[in-house]
């Protein structure tokens, strides 16, 4: 792999085996994210979006009855060659996430301060608390917290859940990954904080460089935060391209469909959905990236 | 006005008691609904806008203020009929649903409680309710864990369809589902509108189904009305910060949508406001 991909997936192919058969989820996909690109994949439930973020987190090789085959390459690492332990070290290091529900995410039972520290030590183990302190406020400031202090010492549920957000992206961030996922984060939040929270994690990712995957199932929601979008339909990536290409001129049947579907601030009417079509199986479709 | 409104609040209030503190979740609320329009309320987590929900539903009776339907004030204990009359589709059906109970079951059970129909006639009428909200009837004997979100929260339409509602209180009834499913749900809910001339009371934080849906939106900031007015006004010029706010948050697709946020958010930029999305 290139020393200018963050993270690399050559023809990823899962299937899931049970007492019933085998049910395959990912039909061979390919994925790449250069250091520092912000990239969306976007998808139904049961695409297949949130098993591939897993695929990459290394938590679904744990999981015996799932079928991985292919490559992923994270920090120039083959996840499939590694080891279990060696897996879980990079998780919270050179990895992280973030997730959907910023308030089950967290610990309810440890304040912020020691679910820092926790995370702190992943990266530096023998952090002392002074420092880990020092570097959870000075993160916190970066997501916009002013009151550092109360924050620090509160438990989740005495934060509201866009405070908790930040928080986690603070977390997620604070390790300097090279790698960050996140998994439809906000859409648990109102639209405005959802907005805010979008917003704060643009601007930070951008100034530290990170790479990021974001995962959602609506387009509209990557629109402003992605540099390329992937779109998945059954496992298979149907369309992929610079963002604003694919807003543009979508060219695949089912990317068209799901532009369609977002209803329209402008008005229009509730948008006419036709059924599930076989174009929806058409080749992929990669749009030139005139930049490259 | 002309016709006599089907749902009106008085000065509606609500207070809650947190241990010692009282909090005042809905703060005098006044309102006028008509038959066969859909209301829009909107407005961020903790602006009341569910506990009005309730209200109307009468599971909290309000601290002053009173409901009326039909021009006839509600009573705090609703009867069987009232309860037959204003139905209620919540944001989560698998938490709605009874989960051992099959479609069939929950289905049946609002029409013996509320004794449409005979013995005999009932299964039939819960094969043509699945039809109705676009299930094959072959589901009638599934649990909903079954189910996938789209087809539960058409279940959860049919049921509160079962009866002869006249008023349907819809809690954010797409905000869990992708965007094809919300988009198929939504067609369904407003062509049982026109189909039935049910009046809806449409509770939501995303402004873009609004858009297409309400014919009236209220606004709702910190348990007080701020703003109402017909959906295309709204849009087109909000008189309050608040609602410029909320529609400038609403993630977009199109050029035309941005800009529309745009000029909305023209005004805020102006006051030092909330920071503009495309800075």
């Amino acid at each position: 792999m290139s020393a200018d991909l963050a993270l690399s997936i050559r023809n990823l192919a899962l299937s899931f085996k049970s007492w019933s058969g085998t049910s395959q989820v990912l039909h061979g996909i390919d994925l790449e994210i250069k250091r520092g690109e912000r990239v969306a994949l976007v998808g139904e439930s049961g695409s297949g979006k949130s098993v591939t973020a897993r695929i990459i987190l290394g938590t679904l090789h744990e999981l015996k009855s799932a079928r991985i085959s292919g490559e992923v390459w994270v920090a120039g690492r083959e996840m499939s060659s590694l080891s279990q332990s060696e897996r879980q070290a990079l998780r919270g290091t050179d990895i992280s996430m973030i997730f959907q529900d910023p308030t089950t995410a967290l610990n309810p039972v440890y304040t912020i301060r020691q679910q820092f520290h926790e995370v702190l030590m992943r990266g530096d183990p023998k952090i002392s608390l002074s420092t880990a302190e020092q570097r959870s406020a000075d993160i916190l400031r970066e997501v916009s917290i002013t009151d550092t202090e109360r924050v620090l010492e509160s438990y989740p549920f005495q934060l509201s859940g866009g405070m908790n957000q930040r928080v986690m992206i603070g977390m997620a961030l604070i390790n300097e990954p090279q790698l960050l996922l996140a998994d439809e984060p906000g859409t648990a939040l109102d639209v405005t904080v959802q907005a805010q929270t979008l917003r704060l994690m643009r601007d930070l990712v951008r100034q530290h460089g990170t790479s990021v995957l974001f995962i959602s199932h609506n387009l509209g929601v990557v629109r402003e935060f992605a540099d390329r979008i992937y779109v998945i339909y059954k496992g298979r990536i149907v369309e992929t391209g610079p963002a604003a290409s694919i807003f543009d001129d979508p060219r695949h049947a089912y990317t068209k469909a799901l532009l369609a579907a977002i209803p329209r601030l402008t008005g229009g009417g509730i948008p006419e959905i036709q059924e599930d079509s076989e174009a929806f199986f058409d080749p992929m479709v990669t749009h030139e990236d005139v930049s490259a | 006005m002309t016709a006599q409104p089907i749902l009106s609040a008085h000065n509606l209030t609500r207070d809650f008691r947190v241990g010692k503190r009282t909090i005042r979740a809905v703060d005098d609320i006044s309102f006028d609904v008509q038959k066969g329009e859909c209301l829009a309320i909107v407005g961020e987590s903790g602006s009341g806008k569910s506990t009005v929900a309730n209200m109307i539903l009468g599971i909290h009776p309000p601290t002053s203020g009173t409901l009326s339907f039909h021009g006839e004030e509600l009573p705090v204990k609703r009867t069987l009929l009232h309860r037959e009359k204003i139905q209620l589709v919540q944001q989560n059906p698998l938490s709605s649903l009874n989960p051992r109970r099959s479609i069939a079951a929950s289905l049946r059970l609002a029409l013996d409680v509320h004794k449409h129909g005979t013995r005999g006639e009932r299964p039939q009428m819960v094969q043509k309710l699945l039809e109705e909200v676009g299930l094959d009837p072959s589901f009638a004997n599934r649990s909903p864990s079954a189910l996938s979100g789209g087809q539960r929260q058409r279940v959860a339409i049919a049921r509160a369809l079962a009866c002869q509602s006249e008023v349907v209180v819809l809690d954010e009834p797409t905000s869990a589902l992708d965007v094809l499913v919300q988009a198929r749900i939504l067609r369904l809910l407003d062509d049982l509108r026109t189909m039935h001339g049910l009046t809806f009371i449409f509770i939501t934080h995303d402004l873009s189904v609004v858009r297409n849906i309400a014919d009236r939106v209220a606004v709702f900031q910190y348990g007080k009305l701020v703003e109402l007015a017909d959906t295309e006004a709204l849009f087109e010029n909000p008189t309050e910060e608040y609602t410029r706010s909320l529609i400038s948050a609403v993630p977009v697709v199109s050029t035309e949508e941005v800009e529309l946020r745009g000029r909305l958010s023209k005004t805020e930029a102006a006051d030092g406001g909330v920071e503009s999305p495309g800075a």
